[in-house]
């Protein structure tokens, strides 16, 4: 067992925000997210976070630690901080703050909606890169017919967001998530996608920080698909000129 | 629960390096860099309304110039200019997909010429 | 007569399912959890939208309810369900010896059961354990916890649900002889207190419906029995794998976007706030996943994480007890008027456990109103915060 100190961010209300430390015992192999459910478990009942699935598929639990975002249910102690260190924990960025860790993260589902991003899709739509185990990328059909179908890898957890320069500075700015799931569509007959993308908040909004790439927890390497979101909306415009 | 204030210092952040990548770094680069060279350019406006000025304030001002300070911002000029030049390159590519899973060592690139760059800038200046 | 009004306590997929079918029919509905959607048992749940295979021979009651909602949840909320099927595989001669029991059991449930061979399962799925003896196709599925819970209170909440998240019931308010007339509550995002009356209270808290049925000086057979649950970072199946056999430890492989989850085990604890891991168990975990899946040797440990059945009844071996819902009202049970808890049962279950608990709800208030949820499709988890 290790002892560490969680200095934690708190908001309640319209106080303005603090810092609160807690001592904790904790096995180094348990993640970020398990210390602060055991702080609230034993130490301070007021505390409110964010969580659900505990294993990244659900996204609620995007914090950062020390100033990183971070998936906290996936992110072992020991892998940000040592025996006796400290671990700072505070709500995502670019997201209204509802009170001590948790953010709300609305805007971000609202604009996934208006996007139309997938909830399931078929599995040909997934991307494979990364997999070093997997079945033949030319997966046998289901003997029902058909196709399998899959849960998309973004988990609209927002972390990308909450990196994001741009976001920082532009609220409406769509964002990471939202144009990877256009990239994704597609823009061949998607008019309103197009539209979306090639908007004042759209692709053009984007200075090329990567933060989203270098901070998403689920392989969608949103930086790489705006880039190709953008040669998709050239390409798109090109073709409508030419005729 | 209502949620009221967004959890943002707005553009202060585009210079906040807390948690960023090297893409971040490549970000916060390009804004300064611009910032300087805008005010690079306000500058140099400022100096060539000197002239209007007559030739004796003209050439103080010259005299000045040659001091090692000046040719220190001079410089810092130069690399801002190559930097965010280099950078624009690298963005344009990205920008047609080109090399994105290579961003970050274009930007090393990047970074290289521009250091590279600003030194032989920096010995042709010192010595002449 | 105005609208009644229904307090539910927990929003897990109990007390969403409840809220979305009392707004259906017509009552006013307050929802009170103390974190945010799904964080208790549901949230944390494997994620396997049982076809009924897994208790078609023990536990018949609970297969046929499982084959029903399966369907049903398949057409109302098909947005968080991979509807990719399951196998159920035999990997030893003891499992080879179930075969035939398991058909029947399935038979005698209404649940479909298909015999393919070993060759045809490595063909589906390539990274099976290549020495597989038999195989059934059942119409398992899997969804996002999650997202589930989120389309139910979606949907309650478009027809007029209010949710107070991050918002602990603690205290219940109480008439001169004893009835339930309403809660105390303290919101954390703010540190208010206030009451909220309401004409029926709705226990739905899952393993922790014993601290509100003491707070009513009622109380309810419950017995907390955690499993823990493993994933992994690659996906290795497309559709939920289990061990033809009788239920027990590590017996369930289940997708998850790119992830394989290998779940669960069963054991009693007495604290359900916070359940340590037991890396005993993680081993367990791998080496009976890797027996359905040896890749799952190779692929990395991506999250370990525990969540608590609320099953029913107070003594007996946890996997025994009958997996059945029950829905108490406590005017039986102990004489209070104005509470009804609800508990057991699964995920999969969780609108048929809605279903029985606002009938009894409407019973208790004098009304006779139809339940619908089987027939009105769910609205997108996203309109949570629309
Ligand atoms: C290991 C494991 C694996 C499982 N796998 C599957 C599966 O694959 N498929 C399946 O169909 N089922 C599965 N189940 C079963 C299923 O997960 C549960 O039956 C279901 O989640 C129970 O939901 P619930 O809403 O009743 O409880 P919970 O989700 O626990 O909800 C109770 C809620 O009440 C809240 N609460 C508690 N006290 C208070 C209070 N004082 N004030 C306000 N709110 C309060 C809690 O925060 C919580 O959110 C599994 C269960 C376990 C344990
Ligand atoms: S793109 Fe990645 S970081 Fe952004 S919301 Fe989706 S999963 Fe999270
Ligand atoms: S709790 Fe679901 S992603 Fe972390």
């Amino acid at each position: 067992m290790w002892k560490i100190t969680y200095r934690v961010h708190r908001q309640k209300g319209h106080e303005a925000p603090h810092y609160d430390t807690f001592q904790v015992e904790v096995d180094p192999e348990e993640y970020v997210l398990d210390g602060v459910e055991k702080i609230w478990a034993f130490e301070d009942r007021s505390l409110t976070f964010r969580h659900a699935c505990h294993h990244s598929t659900c996204g609620a639990c995007g914090m950062r630690v020390n100033g990183v975002e971070k998936l906290t249910c996936i992110t072992k102690i020991k892998d940000v901080t040592q025996d006796g260190g400290t671990l700072t924990v505070e709500p995502l960025r670019n997201f209204p703050i509802v009170s001590d860790l948790v953010v709300d993260l609305g805007p971000l589902y609202r604009k996934m909606e208006a996007v139309q991003a997938p909830k399931v899709h078929p599995l040909s739509m997934a991307p494979w890169e990364g997999e070093d185990i997997r079945p033949p990328k030319e997966v046998p059909a289901p003997p029902e017919g058909g196709e399998y179908i899959r849960l998309p890898d973004c988990l609209e957890c927002g972390i990308c967001i909450s990196a994001c320069p741009v976001a920082a500075s532009d609220p409406d700015y769509l964002g990471p998530a939202p144009l990877a799931a256009i990239q994704i569509q597609g823009l061949d007959g998607h008019p309103e996608l197009l539209a979306l993308a090639d908007s004042q908040e759209g692709v053009w909004r984007c200075h090329s920080a990567f933060e989203c790439s270098a901070v998403c927890p689920s392989n969608v390497d949103p930086g790489w698909r705006i880039m190709d979101l953008r040669k998709q909306v050239a390409t798109q415009r090109l073709k409508t000129i030419i005729g | 629960m209502k949620a009221d204030k967004h959890n943002s210092k707005g553009f202060w952040d585009w210079f906040n390096p807390a948690g960023r990548d090297v893409g971040g770094w490549a970000f916060i680069l390009n804004r300064i860099s611009a910032l300087g060279l805008a005010f690079y350019l306000y500058l140099h406006l400022f100096v060539l309304g000197k002239l209007a000025q007559g030739p004796e304030v003209f050439d103080q001002f010259i005299a000045a110039a040659k001091s090692p300070l000046y040719i220190a911002g001079e410089l810092l000029v130069i690399a801002a200019a190559l930097y965010h030049g280099l950078n624009g390159v690298r963005l344009v590519l990205n920008s047609f997909n080109i090399g994105v899973p290579r961003q970050k060592q274009m930007f090393y690139t990047a970074l290289a010429l521009t250091i590279l760059g600003t030194l032989v800038f920096a010995t042709r200046m010192f010595a002449g | 007569m105005s609208k009644p009004h229904a307090i539910v306590i927990g929003a897990g997929f109990t007390g969403t399912a409840i809220a979305h079918d009392l707004a259906l029919r017509g009552f006013d509905v307050t929802v009170v959890e103390r974190g945010p959607i799904a964080n208790g048992t549901s949230g944390r749940t494997h994620g396997l939208l049982h076809s009924g295979g897994r208790y078609a021979v023990k536990d018949q009651e609970s297969a046929i309810e499982c084959i029903e909602e399966n369907i049903i949840l398949r057409k109302i909320v098909p947005d968080v369900i991979e509807p990719n099927g399951g196998l159920f595989i035999a990997v030893t001669e003891d499992d080879l010896a179930y075969k035939e029991t398991f058909i029947q059991g399935c038979e005698a449930c209404g649940i479909p059961v298909d015999e393919i061979t070993p060759q045809e399962a490595l063909r589906l799925e390539p990274n099976l354990n290549p020495k597989l003896l038999a195989a059934l196709i059942v119409p398992d599925g899997t969804f996002d916890p999650l997202r589930l819970a989120l389309s139910f209170a979606a949907s309650a909440k478009k027809n007029g649900a209010v949710f107070h998240l991050f918002t602990d019931v603690v205290d219940m308010l109480l008439d001169g002889s004893g009835n339930v007339t309403g809660v105390k509550v303290w919101d954390r995002t703010n540190g208010e207190r206030y009451d909220i009356h309401s004409d029926i209270v709705v226990n739905a808290t899952g393993a922790w419906v014993g601290q509100i049925t003491k707070m009513a000086h009622a109380h309810v057979p419950i017995k907390p029995t955690p499993g823990i649950m493993v994933a992994y970072d690659r996906r290795l199946v497309n559709r939920a794998i289990n061990r033809l056999n009788r239920p027990s430890d590590g017996d369930i492989v289940l997708p998850q976007r790119r992830l394989a989850v290998v779940g669960t085990t069963s054991f009693s604890i007495d604290d359900v706030d916070y359940v340590p891991i037991d890396r005993q168990q993680v081993e367990l975990m791998l080496q009976r996943g890797a027996e359905l899946i040896p890749a799952i040797r190779q692929a990395r440990e991506r999250g370990v994480y525990m969540a608590t059945r609320p099953l029913i009844g107070a003594s007996g071996p946890g996997r025994s007890i009958s997996r059945t819902f029950k829905a108490y009202d406590h005017k039986d049970l102990d004489n209070v008027d104005g509470l009804v808890t609800i508990t057991g049962g699964k995920a999969t279950t969780c609108r048929a456990m809605a279903e029985k608990t606002v009938d009894i709800v409407c019973q208790k208030l004098g009304l006779n109103i139809p339940c619908t949820t089987a027939e009105v499709p769910l609205t997108s988890y996203r309109a949570f915060y629309a």
